[in-house]
């Protein structure tokens, strides 16, 4: 009886709201999923499942849970890390479509021409300070082309920061005519060192930026806004929010997370590297597959954090137990169709 | 309409001027005449017969032929971002069945199937699971350089000895037909089997009502998840055609060398449809798109801007294009 009374219901309301959803064959499932909620099993399962990959790689692998071993794994991840915390403003602000919402395929090009802007400056003898400057200047430059073509402009989101990414590229080009520049000075060598407790200054870099993120976007009124404004856009401009205030700065914000994520690269790196580029694919998996790791299945900065420490420890588990390394953009695949997979269907299922 | 007599007489302000369709057009066509004049000048023997042959054997093909299938996908309104795994597996597959001797028919078949088997996925993932297409093709494209990686040790290229190739593969590179290469043909071919597709059947209206409006299309009955999913089938196809002259062309395997095609491939299709009527994608847009970059490439060539420079260059074009195209798009409302 009260299936069927829910069947009605839920089949008017699908053809309304999803029009991709042929109502039939799911309508059973759907109220199965609505009563066990979908949302916090997917969630307690991923939560799970990087406790297992753990517990395997712990048992496989002797010396994987050392103390050495997990501040390695948190260094390693920093760059990535402090990316994909980018890629997640963006997408707070910019909603959750994918086609039309925000998304910045320009931030790991970003990466590779702030770090070649600093260590080119370096280069020439100028101080770290004025090196800084200048890859901070870049990353904003960066993120306010991103802004200007997607809010002042109107390009969408993915098209826009595509084309941004391929001239990064070919200014990254330019500058360092596809050779490394090696780069060392005393502000990198910190950077690059230990820090209390044998931890790398790096890893410690990571779980600051996060921290001041995590306090930022979850915890203030302007992070509140920022969901409201990729969420619910048509109320965010109902309540007078600049819509387009915060969406350019997120892409401003995204480009920022960028330059950082250079300085740490070339201290890391002791220069700059060619094929940047290619870190995209791992950004883009870590941001979507923290909206996995979070309560309402939205991306947070915390959920990101966890992904990329998730994502770290499956790499670090990799080289330990001797698993080629080309399996490492595959398996990042399958996690990314993985985890969109399952955040639509409970989507589509819930509410 | 105009039975208010004052209207007539208001002179047309920008807006307006922009507002019009056409307009976006002519500047489009003559921002296209404003470089083709500057590259005449500026550049020593751009405009020669030669020199355009040059341009379109060596820029022109490879990109028309993926360009293609991206703007039948772009038209149904999503984006195929593996286009570059549809041409390397396309052409790891040839250039392996060549290198052991295999027939033109097995060869040439086994390099499509590699291609089709991307597209299959692409077609389960967005019309079975219905999976937004930026990210399953995402997921594709990083499947498809771990099967590279995997396949060649990490990325070592395949080269074929010269002296020991059947004539037939010679043909698909370097062969031509009354003069004319016989990649282009092969291009030439595809663009109008593209062009009736797309303009002439029920499938390309189907297409074209799925970007307009999905929901739209859907309650008028048209297959929509079987629509897409054959969309992005035939858009690995065509990327497995460009695969298999690329690798026929520089008679190699380069792993993961399909990827500079995707940029190129989604500024022609948007090149082109500042240049259609109604703004949206379509074969002869998109060529005129392609035919666009290859000039620019060329020229800058020429002009004497090395590689890294072009990049930036094409890319700083791209953008205005795509700024236009959208500022033209808005301004339609």
């Amino acid at each position: 009886m009260i299936e069927s009374k829910n069947q009605g219901y839920s089949g008017e309301i699908n053809v309304d709201r999803d029009w991709r959803r042929s109502v039939a064959p799911t309508r059973r499932f759907s109220v199965i999923w609505r009563r066990i909620n979908g949302g916090v099993l997917l969630r307690a399962g991923s939560l799970m499942g990087f406790a297992l990959v753990i517990a395997y790689f712990a048992l496989a692998a002797p010396g994987f849970l050392s103390m050495g071993n997990v501040a390695n794994v948190l260094e390693q991840s920093a760059i990535l890390g402090v990316l994909s915390f980018g890629l997640t403003i963006v997408m707070i602000a910019g909603g959750s479509n994918v086609i039309t919402g925000g998304i910045d395929l320009s931030i790991a090009n970003n990466l590779g021409l702030s770090a070649a802007v600093y260590a080119a400056t370096l280069k020439i003898d100028q101080p770290d300070i004025v090196a800084l400057e200048l890859t901070l200047a870049t990353g904003l430059a960066v993120g306010s082309l991103n802004a200007i073509a997607v809010v002042g402009i109107g390009i969408l989101p993915l098209i826009a920061t595509l084309t941004v990414a391929n001239i990064c590229a070919g200014f990254e080009l330019v500058i360092t005519q596809n050779t490394v520049l090696q780069a060392n000075s005393p502000f990198l060598t910190v950077l690059a060192g230990n820090g209390p407790f044998g931890i790398s200054t790096p890893a410690y870099l990571l779980l600051m930026v996060a921290i001041v993120l995590i306090v930022a976007i979850e915890f203030t009124p302007f992070g509140l806004r920022l969901y409201a404004v990729g969420g619910f856009r048509e109320a965010a401009l109902a309540s007078s929010l600049s819509v387009n205030g915060y969406v350019a700065a997120s892409y401003i914000l995204s480009g920022i997370c960028g330059s950082i994520g250079a300085v740490l690269s070339v201290a890391l790196l002791s220069g700059s590297s060619t094929g940047s580029g290619d870190m995209l694919l791992s950004v883009v998996v870590t941001a979507l597959l923290g909206v996995v790791f979070s309560r309402r299945l939205v991306p947070t900065i915390s959920g990101s954090l966890l992904s990329v420490l998730f994502i770290g420890f499956l790499i670090n588990g990799f080289q330990l137990t001797n698993i080629s390394s080309y399996w490492v953009n595959g398996v990042e695949g399958v996690l990314i169709l993985f985890a969109v997979a399952t955040t639509s269907l409970v989507c589509r299922t819930e509410a | 309409m105009n039975s208010d007599p004052s209207s007539a007489a208001v002179p047309e302000t920008i807006v307006q001027w922009l507002r019009r369709s056409s307009s976006l057009r002519y500047t489009v066509v003559l921002a296209f005449l404003l470089v083709f004049a500057f590259l005449s000048v500026k550049a020593p023997g751009f405009l020669t017969v030669s020199n355009f042959a040059n341009i379109l054997l060596n820029n022109f093909t490879i990109l028309a032929i993926v360009s293609l299938g991206m703007t039948l996908v772009l038209s149904t309104g999503g984006i195929d971002l593996s286009v570059g795994t549809g041409i390397d597996l396309s052409s790891l597959v040839f250039i392996s069945l060549v290198s052991v001797h295999q027939s033109l028919p097995v060869a040439i078949g086994g390099g499509l199937l590699g291609a089709v088997a991307t597209g299959g996925f692409n077609a389960f993932l967005i019309g079975a699971l219905r999976i937004v297409p930026f990210l399953a093709t995402l997921g594709t494209l990083f499947i498809g350089e771990s099967v590279q990686q995997l396949a060649t040790n990490g990325g070592q290229p395949i080269y074929l000895i010269t002296g020991t190739l059947p004539s037939w593969f010679i043909y698909i590179g370097h062969g031509s037909l009354f003069g004319v290469p016989f990649p282009l043909w092969l291009a030439v071919a595809l663009m109008v089997a593209y062009y009736l597709l797309t303009e002439r059947t029920a499938f390309g209206r189907n297409t074209v009502a799925l970007g307009a409006n999905p929901s739209v299309a859907w309650y008028s009955g048209a297959r929509v998840r079987l629509t897409s999913a054959i969309v992005y089938l035939l858009s690995a196809a065509t990327c497995g055609v460009a695969g298999i002259v690329l690798s026929a062309t520089i008679k190699a395997y380069v792993p993961l060398s399909g990827n500079a095609y995707l940029l190129d491939a989604i500024g022609a299709t948007f090149i082109g449809t500042t240049l259609h009527p109604e703004g949206r994608p379509s074969v002869i847009g998109t060529m005129l798109g392609v035919l666009l970059l290859s000039i620019v490439t060329n020229g800058l060539l020429l002009i004497g801007w090395n590689f890294y420079w072009q990049q930036v260059g094409t890319g700083v074009l791209i953008f205005f294009v795509l700024a236009m195209s959208f500022i033209g798009r808005r301004l339609r409302g």
